[in-house]
């Protein structure tokens, strides 16, 4: 048997609340409006994808670079909600 | 006929112009279409460019970033056009594009970065790492005891691998749903179900709050 070492950054991530459930199809098929809306809005949140994107840090890497893409395109400064995208890519 | 608008995109350098109705563009062959296509294919291209400088720590030295890039961006265009009839306009046309490319181009920097790695599957025997001061230390063991507790007592095997192939070992999600022959969707399911039940078992402790005591 392997040993490995649960240090604080790895009970972070399994204890990670990750409720209400998304699969990673659904938060694809919503991510494009969930950032325009998001750079149209800063306070704008969709709670199952907020929490979908805290857990599964795969989806929290592309919706990054998407952030930044689409902020460009919309001539929108995406400073305001990247506070909660530092978090979700923590996942 | 299809009008055409300025770019609206940061990418520089071209002269190509962006259709103001990109459906349309795509959809009816001409002379429009053509130069839509060919726009298209640029953004898709920077969009994977991103995406893979984004991840390019994780890429060894061998891996050819434009050619992941451009590859992506190729996938990214033929998924596009199947699923033109799907864009329901709830976002930019180019910001639902470019999560195609971009999650494209992220799958293969991943695959790419565990190729010939093995990824392993086992069952561990979990250690808590000390802390810099005893009381942090303390605190720290008894929650990290609780969780090897939770861990070996409520997970199933199968859930006990995925989630340390996930959360330990740093095995990207679509990594290892290829090796177990499966899709993404259903490993990040095993992972959120054994999130939920290590959380109750960690609340019902009193290592985690109650859902009234959240902030």
């Amino acid at each position: 048997m392997t040993e490995r070492r649960l240090t604080p950054e790895i009970i972070r991530r399994f204890t990670v609340d990750g409720e209400p459930w998304l699969s990673c199809d659904d938060c694809f098929a919503r991510v494009d409006e969930y950032v325009d809306r998001m750079l149209a809005d800063p306070d704008y949140d969709s709670p199952a994808m907020s929490a979908h994107l805290r857990g599964c840090g795969a989806c929290a890497e592309e919706m990054a670079t998407l952030l930044d893409l689409a902020a460009r395109d919309a001539g929108v400064d995406p400073q305001p909600v990247l506070p909660r995208l530092g978090r979700w890519c923590q996942g | 006929m299809t009008i055409l608008g300025p770019v609206s995109t940061g990418t520089s350098g071209t002269a190509a112009q962006a259709p103001t109705d990109w459906v349309r563009a795509l959809s009816v062959p001409g002379p429009e279409k053509e130069a839509a296509l060919f726009r298209l294919h640029e953004l898709l291209v920077h969009a994977a460019r991103r995406q893979v400088a984004r991840m390019r720590e994780q890429l060894r030295g061998t891996a050819d970033a434009d050619d992941i890039a451009n590859q992506a961006a190729d996938d990214a265009m033929v998924a596009i056009l199947g699923k033109l009839h799907t864009f329901e306009g709830r976002s930019r046309f180019t910001t639902w594009a470019y999560k195609f490319a971009i999650m494209n181009a992220a799958v293969q920097v991943r695959r790419q970065a565990w190729r010939g790695c093995d990824v392993p599957l086992d069952d561990p025997d979990l250690i808590v790492e000390r802390a810099p001061t005893p009381e942090a230390y303390a605190q720290g063991r008894d929650l990290a005891t609780a969780l090897a507790t939770a861990i070996a007592a409520t997970l199933t095997p199968h859930q006990r691998r995925i989630v340390v192939a996930l959360l330990i070992d740093e095995v990207p999600v679509d990594v290892l749903a290829e090796r177990l022959g499966t899709s993404r969707n259903a490993v990040y399911k095993t992972l959120h179900d054994a999130r939920v039940a290590l959380r109750a078992d960690l609340r019902a402790a009193g290592y985690l709050p109650t859902p009234s005591e959240s902030p």
